[in-house]
């Protein structure tokens, strides 16, 4: 260490830095001026359309003819389809109750003082419970409402926060089977991941929601829906387990060693040395899994859910709603965006955090 | 003072620490250790030197059973080193490693890896396992670094937290693998100031280095590897005045230049 410190030099000021990269000469001076000028007129449209020129209530819809702006009177009229599907009517509470259940369960296991494995099992069982409680009733004089009924955007998130509750630990057993000391189970594993990143997750879905139940035996077939989850979640863990592989890859030997030499057992240097680091080390795969896998709940509908966008189009499927899909689908595309936005900042947020002390 | 462990082997005392009789390993068709008979008495400090690629890491690996070897036997503590999985571990408790890269966990502040196996390993709870940890980080001259991640220190702090961390476990043994060849030079006495101050406690220590001035302060033997034999093995004054084999002899002149 020298004994003299000196400053830090001044940062640029940002209309310096804007300046320089924006107008540093006459050609520069042209473009910005031009791209400027269409954003805005971009940004005028668009805000015209969807605020100051469109029509927002159910009574309205008839001077939708007229406006040039959005329609939302669809949305005003079939929010409860795009929300709920065919849920019943009178019972929507329980799946809203249960959509938020689920939800604060998602958010506090990305708290990290749920991180332990105790405490996420308990928050996860509460959580699944509350919300089967809700939407499938039976007790406590709620009605039976099977899965074939469940819809929008419960169950959305139903599904995603399956698959990853699934998906998650299948995807740690399979990375680390894969790089088992014994080539039998390595090849195993590694044959299994193989196969089932090769079918495409419609072929899973379709084999799990139509072929199954001709191949596994009555008591072990299960509700459709869940067949569906858990060929899903395969799907998703053979992904994932490729992911954390690769973070677990970038590992230096070393560690494993220290670890070893400590007297560590195997289960205690996968969790507190192995794991951690190979999340950090690939956390941006990881969450990209996640956001892939949030959206690909879509694909659902082809084998019978009404998932939300599947709703969706059941909202502008009738009578005098029909020209209105795009309101429609600008709105599902709002949902969508605050759900897999939120898991992109979480990501980021995460990537800040684990980076502590590695420079 | 850290608690005593109990462990069955504390009362019988055994001579040796660790006795190595024929040990041959291959790695594939290289023979990397040959013939290798070892005895390392309790309490004696042995320095182990030869060229790279001599097989001196893969000798230590095998005392704490990072590596199997193939044909011999290894005793550490009086257990005989095999594939039974709860004996390793067990083994691996009582011998502490330190390693050329230090391999201290990045994730975990310098406090957390020192407390780390003494909770799962030990059971000690965490405030117990903190004292501990703060006694040594103070003995190796970093109390103060205690809060701070492996990444935030230099390469001579980190090889002292990563002597601290084994310490922790009270080991019987201490496994030293180049611990200062990756350490800029001015880094280098911070190291070996601490591994002094161990030896002369009395620590039972198996030390692979190229820095001879420690082997001649406190090696009890000095031990000369060349292409997986050991070659001559003699008191460090004997060794380094009068090196017998003429290989010894040419590698003492290689790294005296220096
Ligand atoms: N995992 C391994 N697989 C195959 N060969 C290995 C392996 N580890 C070491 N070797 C070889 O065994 C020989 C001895 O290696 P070792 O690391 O024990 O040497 P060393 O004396 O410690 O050398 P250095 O001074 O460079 O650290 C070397 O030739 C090395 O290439
Ligand atoms: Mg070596």
């Amino acid at each position: 260490m020298s004994e003299t410190a000196y400053p830090a030099p001044p940062q640029t000021p940002f209309a310096t830095s804007v300046r320089k990269s924006l107008f540093s000469s006459p050609l520069d001076c042209l473009v910005t001026v031009v791209c400027a000028v269409l954003l805005c007129l971009l940004l005028y449209h668009l805000v015209d359309w969807a605020f100051l020129s469109s029509i927002w209530t159910e009574e309205d819809e008839p001077l939708c003819k007229e406006a040039s702006g959005a329609c939302w009177s669809v949305i005003d009229a079939r929010h409860r389809i795009i929300f709920f599907g065919l849920f019943p009517f009178e019972e929507h509470w329980r799946s809203t109750v249960a959509c938020i259940v689920m939800i604060a369960t998602i958010v506090a296991s990305c708290v990290p003082w749920f991180w332990s494995g105790l405490k996420l099992s308990v928050l996860w069982i509460t959580g699944f419970a509350i919300f089967y409680l809700l939407m499938h009733g039976g007790l406590f004089g709620l009605s039976v409402i099977t899965p074939e009924r469940w819809g929008g955007l419960a169950l959305t998130i139903f599904i995603f926060a399956a698959v990853s509750l699934i998906g998650m630990p299948l995807s740690i057993v399979l990375a680390l089977g894969r790089r088992s000391r014994l080539p039998v189970i390595a090849r195993l594993v590694g044959l299994f991941i193989d196969f089932f990143r090769s079918l495409p997750l419609l072929t899973i879905l379709f084999t799990a929601a139509v072929i199954t139940p001709f191949l596994l035996p009555g008591w072990l077939q299960g509700d459709k829906l869940y067949r569906v989850i858990v060929g899903f979640a395969i799907f998703f863990a053979a992904y994932q387990a490729e992911n954390i592989r690769a973070g677990l890859q970038a590992i230096p030997a070393g560690q494993d060693e220290a670890g070893k030499t400590l007297g560590l057992n195997y289960m205690q240097r996968v969790t507190r040395i192995q794991l951690p680091q190979a999340f950090r080390n690939s956390l941006p795969a990881i969450v990209n899994q996640f956001v892939i896998t949030f959206k690909e709940t879509s694909i659902v509908t082809i084998v019978g859910f009404f998932e939300i966008l599947a709703s969706g189009s059941a909202a502008f499927g009738t009578g005098k709603w029909t020209h209105h899909y795009i309101e429609v689908y600008v709105f599902i595309g709002l949902i969508y965006f605050i759900f897999v936005f939120s898991l992109s900042r979480y990501g980021a947020y995460l990537e800040k955090k684990l980076r502590v002390g590695h420079g | 003072m850290a608690e005593q462990h109990n462990n069955q082997r504390d009362n019988q005392e055994v001579d040796e620490a660790v006795t190595m009789i024929n040990v041959n390993k291959w790695f594939d068709d290289f023979h990397v250790l040959k013939n290798i008979n070892l005895d390392v008495g309790n309490r004696e400090k042995v320095v182990v030197c030869g060229p790279s690629g001599s097989g001196k890491s893969t000798l230590i690996r095998c005392i704490c059973k990072l590596e199997d070897h193939q044909k011999g036997t290894i005793n550490v503590l009086g257990t005989e080193l095999n594939d039974d999985v709860a004996n390793i571990d067990e083994i691996r408790r009582e011998v502490g490693m330190v390693f050329q890269q230090f391999n201290l966990f990045p994730h975990m502040t310098v406090l957390e890896n020192c407390t780390l196996a003494q909770m799962l390993v030990r059971k000690k709870s965490r405030k117990e396992a903190e004292a501990v940890a703060m006694q040594f980080l103070e003995k190796v001259r970093i109390p103060e670094q205690a809060v701070k991640y492996p990444g935030e220190l230099s390469g001579g702090q980190q090889q002292r937290v990563a002597i601290a961390r084994s310490l922790c476990m009270n080991p019987k043994i201490m496994l030293f693998d180049e611990p200062t060849s990756a350490l800029d030079p001015e880094m280098i006495s911070e190291v070996l100031d601490v591994m002094v101050a161990l030896a002369e406690e009395g620590m039972t220590m198996v030390c692979v280095t190229h820095e001879m001035g420690f082997a001649r302060r406190v090696a009890d033997r000095v031990i000369f590897m060349d292409q997986g034999e050991i070659v001559e093995q003699n008191s460090p004054q004997e060794f380094f005045d009068n090196p017998v084999n003429e290989r010894t002899q040419l590698f003492l002149s290689q790294i005296l230049q220096h």
